[in-house]
């Protein structure tokens, strides 16, 4: 409900629930306001009335005085830029989102602490812990910050473009000036090429057409003129509307809006409003968040009261409080992911896929639908002549952007005189300078389908210019509606024919009218019965191709009737336009890409439905769909299945088409289930003549069904669309700003394959994410059982928060990044997309191989060969496991400094404390030599390493970075006073390997069942 | 309504009696992974089991693996208050100063004349008592050197059972930490104890000490020695009777009424000095106050 129900372009877009939503009170009745109907009048009105309204003059202009004074009223001529988040508030953002708010408790309860124990004790020992953990949340918060800030970087260079000008006539001169500084009541000039200054209403113009399509979606150019044909501003031809292009011709026009007040800003406007949802990656990272927090902070809660019902003072419960806190805490995680989607992105941005937001990465990857605008993004966006009727046979061109298609016989004489014609009876021309580029790419300055003729010929003929030079041209009937052709009159080629040539092209219907022979083989045959008949059949198959087909013709004047020197009038006819001699049909059609077929194919292999919104023609449309297996091949719609049986559309079973091509006339009385309906039984599906709002009701339609969607456009009027859906991607090239505001993603290429490289990274990403996630995760938990062993057997601590940082920051993060650079295991674009209620990031399973382990036992690999290491070191040093349970009270005495250990000898505070610091840097010495292998396990989750190969240089130059990290840690000098690590003895390092195996081993043979057993308990239950 | 869906979503995590899950999982599911997990801890703790076996096998009955961390030993003394290195007392009130003599009396009975002979042997002082195993041989279990608490002359607590706390005379007796193998003193040099007032900090670069402060001090030994002959120590499982040697210090005239900060130190030419941040090895501070007004 709410939807605009008419034909015309209403630029409602947003749903109710806006209005209900009680924080943007104040908002809502900006939006409403905005919903309704455009307020525009001024195209009603008569000139004079307007130029009263606005106080300015048909001929002088506003005086600059008034200029000057409307400027202040109105504030320039420029969009608003949508409401940006101040700087520091994404900072703050950054430095307190996540789980910094967690660290940053630590360090206060840390500080706090110190302040304590300063307060009591004259030689508090330093205050290291909390000013480190301050340090990470400022330096993940910096690096968060600016990563996020590189990447709204990218827009930036987006708004900057060239300033634009205008030709406003102020007190009766004209002046160039700033568009920024138009204002209403101007009176500007336009001219073929320029850019409409602001919403105007057209006071006299001269051949003026406009380029409406980033508007409207129409891509056909519109006729202005100073009277008011329709209603509704937006369809009557005397208003232009900013930021639309004058195609050719020139228009003087006063200025009505400006500003936001302009069409075009109101839909910005209301696009900026809209509000978007989370990305999936930025929902599972929440729910990760939460997870961890939860286990924390309850963890965290428990082992402070066990401690305080243990008998420890509270300053020291805290301690631990803060110690498992910080276990817990992967810190170095959300870094990494920011990593690893920055990567992703930077990648991505190679293949041309520029990406925004970051989180759009991996929302990419999960889309399964996607909703692609037609032009530009399936098709070149470029009329192409496609097919040629002509000898009585359809002949097709080459169409393909490289000219690497089928080629047809051009030797026909028929083909030299429809050559011949198509070049002459043509305005369309090269602009000059492009002489090094190829045909297809040299800028043309006429229309479309003029431009497609003149490439044609001067691909097939060589140069056009030489052949118009040849036959000079003496008269012309440029085409007009009413005539429905075109028509020139040239001298011949030849110097001794006096004769004249005269050559027209138009609607296939018309020009036959014109005609009584028709040209075959060369040779001119009376146009019989036969041969119309033939003739209609190709018209109809070409226009059946959703092509647009024109008719040449020509005659050569008899020198009798039309000596050298003839007079032509084209005003009143003074020659022949009857009995010309029909030549053939051409018909043109803008060609899908080249890669577009390819990809679509790929999507549908990876389970992405694909679904074309256009504004187009539903022929067009179709054909284009068929063109690029968008409806895949043998697959037909209701009405081809009604064609073939014969039968009316109405008894056809809708069920038996898979395909659909729906109308948006149609659309439009669909209720809610009958469009689900539709987005659920076909899977090949097009829209075609859509308006903004309908573009908005399918993705709303396919998000209701659960879909993640995907959408592409490329004008104004898809932007509440790609605003709206899960991920919006723009076209950089004929994208219009506001459309590149609202999406995430933007396509440099305009090319759809690029969305597919697009999913493909994404899906890549997300499985490789996983990866990085198990990995950190299965190094953090260990860190917590330390402190549970040191809580409650009372032995010294085995690692401290120091050096549990130094995991989790330090050499972890490079291997953990590493990862992302991992290589598919699989051809991941033969899979279905995942389901985002079901294949989560973190999936409970991650959760409980990592956290089960605590829960039941204190025990894993990781923190196994972490003890070992540390009992060895103790028993190396004297205190044997035996005389360390329990020793915790004395241990922990600084006033006792004649410590006995198991060999009867006694050591100080100081003394142990050096070997307890050893062990914490031979536990995180173990870690590390252990997450070597862990690194290699989580390269992959299915095949086993030895199918997966090592090729991964980044993994590797982690490894050699975490070990080189470590040593440095332990070996540096200095770093006992800094960070209190200690030197290694050689053979200490090697502890951890026994664990280091078994975890490779354990989990080769756990990849071997799960290959072994697709589906079997092993998978299901350690899968993640 | 989402909340009742909730809490309903909840209970049938919990329970749920269609499919009979407890928690998400069926009787034979929670069976099956549990059984997983038992497996494979009990292949963990094995394998933990085995490899500290192996480590315990490497290890040495007598002697630890490394000392390098003890190069310095510790110096302790006694008696010894709670928390801090601080002897403070009024020789008015016997409570206060009864504690420590206590301690000292405590301390000392191993060392009394009775249990020394009876246990330990007499040995020729002022060289080391080595006891050397030939090869494979265990020359075990090994003797030690009589320490009697006579030794200690006027702070042994036999004549003055007070050990001079009442008349404002205290013995501190000072100990080296135990080291196996340690052989300390160099060409028949003895390690010695000597006393001194320390320098402390009282402000931002200002210093001082209560030399003025120390007085006269005696110490038992004489010369504050530890004997050759205690030395080296082979382990409490080879040398169960081992006697620590003792030095006591004994203040004579010190100001009473103020704060003596008074740190001692080991003398040995082969016995580095310690790190700064170590303020126990081969030294140890206190500090003194008698007051008696």
């Amino acid at each position: 409900m709410g939807y605009g129900r008419s034909d015309s372009y209403r630029v409602a877009t947003t749903q109710d629930k806006d209005d209900r939503s009680p924080k943007k009170k104040k908002g809502a009745k900006d939006m409403d306001d905005l919903k309704k109907e455009v307020p525009i009048t001024e195209h009603k009105m008569s000139i004079e009335e307007v130029c009263r309204k606005y106080q300015t003059d048909i001929v002088q202009g506003l005086t600059n005085a008034k200029a000057a004074e409307y400027l202040i009223r109105d504030g320039p001529n420029a969009l608003t830029p949508p409401p940006t988040t101040p700087e520091w508030v994404k900072f703050c953002r950054q430095l307190f989102g996540g789980f910094s708010v967690l660290l940053w408790t630590g360090a206060i309860l840390c500080f706090l602490a110190y302040a304590i124990q300063a307060a009591t004790e004259d030689d508090p020992a330093g205050d290291n812990v909390s000013i480190v953990l301050t340090a990470v949340v400022v330096i993940t918060g910096c690096f968060s910050y600016f990563q996020e800030a590189k990447s709204s970087k990218i827009m930036e260079s987006f708004k900057n473009m060239v300033p634009q000008q205008a030709l406003v006539i102020r007190e009766g001169e004209k002046v160039q000036i700033n568009a920024e500084e138009v204002v209403g009541g101007d009176l500007v000039e336009v001219k073929g090429g320029d850019r409409i200054p602001a919403d105007i209403r057209v006071v006299s113009a001269h051949g003026c057409k406009v380029d409406n399509s980033s508007l409207t979606g129409e891509s056909e150019p519109q006729s202005r003129s100073p009277d008011c044909t329709h209603d509704n501003p937006l369809e009557t031809r005397n208003i232009a509307f900013f930021s639309t292009n004058c195609v050719e011709g020139t228009a003087r026009g006063i200025v009505i809006c400006t500003g936001d007040n302009t069409v075009m800003g109101r839909i910005a406007t209301l696009t900026s409003g809209l509000e978007t949802g989370k990305t999936p990656i930025a929902k599972e990272i929440e729910h990760f968040i939460h997870i961890i927090t939860g286990v924390a902070v309850f963890l965290g809660l428990t082992f402070f009261i066990l401690a305080i019902v243990l008998g420890y003072s509270w300053l020291e419960a805290v301690i631990f409080l803060i110690g498992i806190i910080v276990a817990n805490v992967p810190e170095g995680l959300l870094a990494t992911v920011t990593v690893c989607l920055t990567l992703t992105a930077k990648r991505m941005a190679k293949k041309n896929c520029l990406v925004k937001n970051l989180e759009a990465v991996e929302t990419l990857g999960s889309t399964s639908t996607i909703c692609s605008d037609k032009t530009g993004t399936l098709t070149q966006n470029r009329m192409t002549v496609a097919h040629m009727w002509f000898d009585n046979q359809i002949h097709e061109a080459d169409t393909t952007e490289d000219q690497s298609g089928a080629s047809f016989d051009k030797s026909s004489i028929t083909w030299i005189s429809l050559a011949r014609v198509a070049a002459l009876c043509n305005r369309a021309q090269f602009k000059a300078g492009q002489d090094q580029l190829p045909i297809l790419k040299r800028d043309v300055a006429g229309d479309a389908s003029e431009s497609a003729l003149l490439k044609c010929i001067e691909l097939s003929c060589g140069s056009v210019r030489a052949m118009r030079d040849r036959n000079k041209k003496v008269a012309e009937i440029p085409f007009n509606s009413t005539n429905k052709y075109q028509l020139s009159v040239h001298e011949t080629e030849d110097l001794n024919d006096n004769r004249y040539l005269l050559v027209m092209k138009g609607a296939p219907e018309r020009v036959l009218e014109c005609c009584s022979t028709i040209l075959v083989q060369g040779k001119e045959q009376p146009l019989d019965e036969e041969l119309k008949e033939a003739f209609q059949n190709a018209y109809m198959e070409l226009g059946g191709l959703g092509e647009r087909v024109l008719g040449f013709c020509h005659v050569l004047l008899p020198e009798d009737q039309y000596p050298k020197g003839f007079a032509f009038d084209t005003d009143d006819v003074n020659f022949q336009t009857k009995d010309l001699c029909f030549v053939g049909l051409m018909s043109m059609i803008d060609p899908p890409r080249a890669a577009v077929p390819d990809a679509v194919g790929k999507c549908r292999s990876a389970g992405i439905k694909v679904i074309m919104v256009t504004g187009d023609h539903p022929i067009t449309a179709k054909a284009i769909a068929k063109g690029v297996g968008i409806i895949s091949e043998g697959n037909e719609t209701v009405e081809d299945i009604a064609a073939r049986l014969n039968i009316p559309v109405s008894q056809v079973n809708p069920r038996d088409a898979k395909a659909c091509v729906c109308h948006g006339t149609d659309l439009k009385d669909l209720s809610q289930d009958q469009m689900d309906d539709i987005l659920r039984n076909h899977t090949e599906i097009v829209f075609a003549r859509t308006s903004p709002q309908q573009k908005l009701i399918i993705v709303e339609g396919c998000q209701r069904l659960g879909a993640i969607v995907a959408v592409t456009g490329d004008g104004v009027n898809d932007s509440p669309a790609l605003k709206k859906a899960d991920i919006g991607v723009a076209m950089g090239i004929s994208g219009s700003d506001v459309s590149k505001q609202a999406a995430d993603m933007i396509l440099l290429d305009d090319n759809f394959a690029s969305i597919v490289t697009g999913v493909e990274e994404g899906r890549l990403i997300f499985d490789n994410l996983k990866k990085s996630i198990a990995y950190t995760l299965t190094s953090n938990i260990p860190e917590i059982t330390p402190f549970l062993l040191f809580i409650i057997v009372n032995i010294p601590l085995p690692l401290g928060t120091i050096t549990i940082l130094c995991i989790d920051l330090g050499t972890d993060m490079v291997p953990a990044i590493s990862l992302a650079y991992e290589a598919a295991e699989s051809d991941i674009m033969k899979r279905q997309p995942r389901n985002p209620f079901r294949d989560k990031l973190v999936n409970e399973r991650l959760i409980s191989i990592a956290y089960g382990q605590i829960v039941i036992v204190c025990l894993n690999p990781h923190a196994l060969g972490g003890f070992f290491a540390y009992f060895v070191i103790l028993a190396e040093n004297g205190f044997l496991p035996t005389t360390l349970v329990g020793i915790r009270l004395n241990w922990d005495d600084r006033s006792c400094n004649d410590l006995e250990d198991t060999y009867g000898q006694q050591w100080t505070y100081e003394q142990r404390k050096i070997v307890e610091f050893t062990c914490h840097t031979a536990f995180f010495v173990s870690i590390v030599v252990v997450q070597w292998a862990d690194v290699i396990i989580c390269k992959t989750r299915r095949n086993s390493v030895f199918q997966q190969g090592m090729r991964n240089k980044i993994l590797i130059f982690g490894l050699f970075e975490e070990t080189a990290l470590a040593a440095f840690l332990s070996y540096c000098p200095g770093m006992d006073v800094a960070l209190r690590m200690y030197p290694l003895k050689p053979s200490w390092w090697f502890c951890a390997f026994p664990y280091s195996f078994l975890i490779f081993v354990y989990d080769e043979v756990r990849k071997l069942l799960i290959r072994r057993n697709p589906g079997g308990w092993v998978e299901r239950e350690t899968y993640y | 309504m989402s909340k009742d869906g909730e809490k309903s979503g909840w209970k049938e995590y919990i329970w749920n009696p269609r499919t009979r899950e407890f928690m998400g999982r069926t009787a034979s599911s929670w069976g099956l992974i549990l059984l997983f997990y038992v497996v494979f801890y009990i292949f963990l703790a094995g394998l933990f089991a085995l490899t500290m076996y192996v480590m315990l096998q490497t290890l040495d009955d007598y002697k630890p693996t490394w000392q390098d961390r003890l190069a310095t030993p510790g110096m302790v003394i006694r008696p010894k208050s709670d928390e801090t290195y601080e002897i403070v007392y009024d020789t008015r009130n016997t409570e206060t100063w009864d504690l420590y003599a206590q301690a000292l009396d405590k301390f000392l009975t191993p060392y009394n004349n009775s249990l020394q002979t009876e246990k330990n042997k007499e040995c020729t002082p002022d060289e080391y008592f080595l006891q050397e195993d030939t090869g494979d041989v265990k020359n075990n279990p090994k003797r030690s050197c009589q320490f009697n608490r006579t030794i200690l002359e006027a702070c042994s607590g036999i004549n003055d059972r007070y050990y001079g706390y009442q008349i404002g005379q205290p013995c501190i007796i000072i100990k080296l930490n135990r080291v196996i193998g340690m052989l300390p003193g160099k060409d028949g040099q003895a390690p010695f104890v000597t006393c001194a007032a320390k320098k402390y900090k009282i402000g931002k670069d200002q210093w001082r000490e209560d030399t003025d402060k120390i007085g006269e001090m005696v110490y038992f030994p004489p010369n504050g020695i530890f004997n050759l002959m205690y030395y080296p120590y082979y382990g409490k499982k080879a040398q169960v009777n081992y006697s620590q040697p003792l030095v006591a210090v004994k203040f004579l005239n010190i100001t009473t009424n103020e704060d003596v900060n008074i740190e001692c130190r080991i003398n040995a030419t082969n016995i580095p000095i310690g790190s700064e941040r170590d303020k126990f090895a081969g030294r140890v501070s206190f500090k003194l106050r008698i007051n008696t007004k």
